[in-house]
């Protein structure tokens, strides 16, 4: 049993200029009790059948993705289970019209980042995200599984990283919504070390279907 | 709950970035607000007098947003108003670190409990740990019902330590140590490479639990999307020389238009 939890300084004298901080404090909480309303009425439950229940959240169900379709874009493309490779970095179809779903993260539509890669070209032309630069917020982004559930996702905003740039845990790591970023590269092409300078993310994040 | 975005916090963040020309991961902390404070209405947050959260209702967590590193105040303030502060604290953060800062206690006790969330996930397993933030909750054990305790006397702000475990359902109960039950968590579906804080949650009557995600299992580079078949490409010499030879062409070609016409 560890103890984490700091006790930080309490700044008593210095929340507002010229006011007494002590019953400053004491009036802000009168305030808040005297509108507080009761917004927690059940939550404890004790049918056995619906332990979620004594979760304060509802549950967001994610799906194995199976196909993505982007109708702006009339992308409609199969999608592969990746992983990371030995540099860490996460794994990508080796084809051009594919797309890859990080599948150590989360599914799309539960919640967290779950995350979409595919190239914007192969070795001979445009490939599955070459257009993807062109999403703006308010677009969308529909994914399947096999049954053929959907779950979609509206575009929040489109950023470009430098490659070694780019938050990885913004891009990767939890949330509190359902979210699906959809990754490509962009930039210049560096033929030195055979990849783009740029890698473009579009935020998606999921609306109730 | 709203969160601000474009806000002057992340205006502070940008200063930050160009003063430095450093990637803000390196120099920024990760904080998320967690409203625990059962009898206390909708509050604002803010951060060095700039609103980070408004409106965030008793059980809502924002997601993690990058705070640079070091000494910052956190006001809460009852939505709407910016007079009186329930809650006005300094907090040090570390970068490269991840906290939950939350609103804790009764609203006539509250204070922002801090705690450092792990950002190390395992692949192929499971991690969580357990946040008491019941006020009058007793101390409390979680474990397998009708099984062993995986955490035993959890207090008041206290949060154990993490633990792996295999991903699974687990049939979990939060119960005080002579094995009364307080609340039954069966059916607790704890994913792989998943990190997660279990807060118990609002008055011991009527307990309940807030699962968050602290981090997952996430790669430490970008993917590589682009052969570059459709690309420009920086250090493609063949067009520049081309593209020399041809502009040569054509400035000799003009001389010798030039010096026939004569």
């Amino acid at each position: 049993m560890k103890h984490l939890w700091v006790i930080a300084i309490f700044l008593l004298g210095s929340c507002s200029a010229g006011n007494n901080s002590l019953s400053t404090n004491e009036t802000a909480k009168q305030e808040l009790t005297q509108i507080a309303t009761v917004t927690t009425s059940h939550m404890i439950n004790k049918d056995k059948n619906l332990p979620k229940e004594t979760s304060s959240d509802p549950v967001l169900t994610g799906i194995d993705p199976e196909r993505i379709e982007i109708p702006l874009l009339e992308v409609d493309a199969l999608i592969d289970g990746q992983g990371l490779n030995k540099k860490g970095q996460m794994e990508v179809p080796d084809n051009g019209k594919d797309v890859g779903w990080f599948e150590l993260g989360v599914k799309p539509g539960a919640r967290g980042n779950a995350v979409i890669a595919g190239h914007v070209d192969d070795y001979k032309g445009p490939a599955v995200f070459f257009y993807l630069k062109k999403l703006k917020a308010g677009d969308l982004v529909h994914v399947y599984n096999k049954a053929g559930e959907k779950v979609s996702f509206k575009v929040e905003r489109v950023v470009a990283y430098e490659k070694d740039e780019a938050p990885i845990r913004e891009i990767f790591g939890p949330s509190r919504d359902g979210r699906l970023n959809l990754i490509t590269c962009t930039g210049l092409y560096d033929r030195k070390s055979n990849e783009h300078e740029k890698r473009l993310v579009v935020y998606t994040k999921r609306i109730d279907s | 709950m709203k969160k601000i975005v474009g806000s002057a916090l992340a205006a502070v963040m940008m200063f930050a970035l160009m003063a430095t020309g450093v990637f803000a991961e390196s120099n920024d902390a990760m904080v998320r607000i967690v409203h625990a404070s059962p009898d206390a209405q909708a509050v604002d947050v803010y951060v060095d007098g700039n609103a980070v959260v408004e409106g965030a209702e008793f059980k809502a967590a924002t997601d993690y947003m990058p705070v640079p590193a070091g000494e910052h105040k956190v006001e809460i303030f009852a939505a709407g108003t910016k007079d009186n502060a329930v809650i006005s604290q300094t907090v040090t953060v570390e970068a490269g670190k991840a906290y939950t800062a939350a609103a804790a206690n009764t609203l006539e006790m509250i204070e922002l409990v801090v705690a450092e969330d792990s950002m190390q996930a395992t692949e192929g397993k499971t991690k969580v740990r357990i946040g008491h933030l019941s006020p009058d909750a007793p101390t409390v054990d979680i474990g397998l019902i009708g099984g062993d305790a995986l955490f035993s006397g959890a207090t008041f702000k206290a949060f154990t330590d993490y633990k792996e475990l295999d991903p699974n359902t687990y049939d979990l109960e939060i119960r005080t140590p002579d094995g009364t039950q307080v609340l039954d968590l069966s059916g607790t579906k704890l994913e792989a490479n998943m990190v997660y804080s279990v807060y118990a949650i609002n008055t011991a009557d009527k307990l309940e639990v807030l699962v968050l995600q602290d981090s997952m299992v996430m790669p430490s580079e970008m993917p590589k999307t682009g052969m570059g078949g459709a690309s420009e490409s920086t250090t493609d010499y063949t067009t520049g020389i081309i593209a020399s030879v041809v502009g040569l062409g054509v400035l000799a070609f003009a001389a010798y238009r030039k010096r026939t016409a004569h």
